[in-house]
């Protein structure tokens, strides 16, 4: 069963068109790899799929429900990782963690969990400003991860993690749909089943892992 | 479904811890406050008979400044951090996260109200009475509600410096003339301070609840 529908999925930014008749269709399950060189709309392909940004044209289905009218409903659901972790500084990564709890109304107690799930316990109490920037994004991916969501869009989430970025990432990967944006071909065919090619805002063919190792 | 009064309290929680710990704003509001009067202080020739009607003025111009640091800071620090869009990434109604940004902001420039109306009163020999700080605390509410909703506005815009002074001064001011009256009286000028209380407290309830329903689109789109 698809649990994400695209079609025609188009994006301007002024003159500039960023996205363009992009279909998509992704099963229950499934972990797809977004590639494609820089500008080439990876970025703004998986903010309108973590319903981040509105296409300025096209249908998006995701678990059923029209994505562009359901937005909040489907936040429950979705799991993000941005470009940038975006965290609160001044803040310890347990405090992070817990404030999204409250906002994703789901137990303080998770927090402690996601930690050590994501390798942070030890450094539980130490201000995010303090953290390494493979640090920083191993607590964004725990942020994405606390409501145990169903579907994770991670952009480029492999960028600062350490030799064990591979490990983590299929840790958290497992038992989820999975749509994530690299630069490393090697990983995604490691982790992922299919891949999707973009060019200059297009979608010029998906892949299997056999086609992307060629 | 998250509780919007928990989210709108974990937010303010979280911006009032942030600045406690950064101590970023509070003290650098104090200090625009106090240079401020000091500034009048030597510009106005005040003495006892004119202190009323002058002082409130001196009092209600630091507070706009004050007020339009301390609301732009609100959405400000959100883009620089990029945590703005994770905030709105859950499934939080985005106006009990606006509610808890309006909230901190107003409990930040109440403490710098709180230098404020000594600091008043020790330069110019101005009553500090109840009525003076009930008066600048009913309009603090409306201004904070429409300094956070353009505030948030403007956040992703370049030249946002510029347009919230642009936006908010026009619409603060029923609280200022409303305000500025409530206050004269209290220090001894002649007029009616409950009915410019009244005033003001209807301006809080339109302002609120205008903002409160223009939050959602603003925050959401």
């Amino acid at each position: 069963m698809s649990i994400i529908v695209a079609n025609g999925l188009t994006q301007w930014f002024g003159p500039e068109v960023a996205l363009e008749f992009v279909d998509l269709a992704i099963d229950s399950g499934e972990h797809v790899a977004v590639l494609g060189e820089n500008g080439a709309g990876k970025t703004t392909l998986l903010r309108i799929l973590a319903t981040a940004a509105r296409p300025t044209s096209g249908r998006l289905q995701i678990m059923g429900l029209d994505a562009l009218k359901e937005r909040r409903r489907l936040r429950q659901r979705i799991g993000y990782v941005a470009h940038n972790p975006g965290l609160y500084p001044a803040l310890s990564a347990a405090e992070n963690l817990e404030f999204f709890c409250t906002l994703q109304g789901v137990s303080r107690t998770c927090a402690a969990e996601t930690l050590d799930a994501v390798g942070l316990g030890s450094v539980a109490n130490r201000p995010a400003g303090l953290l390494s920037r493979g640090m920083q994004q191993r607590l964004a991916i725990g942020r994405a991860i606390l409501h145990n969501p169903k579907l994770l869009v991670l952009d480029e989430p492999d960028a600062s993690l350490g030799s064990d970025a591979a490990d983590l990432l299929a840790t958290v990967m497992a038992e989820r749909t999975v749509v994530f944006a690299t630069h490393d071909h090697a990983l995604a065919n490691r982790l992922c089943q299919r891949t999707l090619i973009l060019r200059h805002g297009r979608s010029v063919g998906t892949a299997t892992r056999l086609h992307v190792v060629r | 479904m998250t509780n919007s009064f928990a989210v709108a309290l974990a937010v303010a929680r979280k911006d009032l811890r942030a600045e406690w710990r950064t101590r970023e704003l509070v003290p650098a509001l104090a200090q625009f406050v106090i240079l401020a009067l000091v500034i009048a202080n030597f510009g106005f020739q005040i003495d006892a008979r004119n202190a009323p009607s002058i002082a409130p003025g001196i009092l209600w111009l630091a507070l706009v400044f004050a007020g339009l640091v301390a609301f732009g800071r609100a959405f400000a620090a959100e883009r620089e951090q990029a945590s703005l869009e994770a905030l709105l990434m859950t499934p939080a109604s985005p106006v009990a996260i606006f509610a808890g940004k309006a909230l901190a902001a107003t409990l930040l420039l109440v403490g710098c109200e709180a230098v404020l109306l000594p600091a008043l009163t020790l330069f110019f020999g101005t009553p500090l009475s109840v009525q003076v700080v009930a008066a600048v605390l009913v309009a603090t509410i409306g201004m904070a509600s429409l300094g956070c909703l353009f505030a948030a506005m403007v956040a992703r815009v370049r030249a946002r410096e510029l347009l919230l002074p642009l936006l908010t001064l026009p619409l603060w001011i029923p609280f200022i003339v409303a305000g500025g009256q409530a206050v004269q009286v209290a220090m001894g000028a002649s007029g009616s301070y409950d009915q410019a209380m009244a005033l003001l407290v209807d301006f809080d309830i339109l302002f609120v609840v205008l903002t409160s329903l223009a939050a959602r689109f603003v925050l959401d789109e």
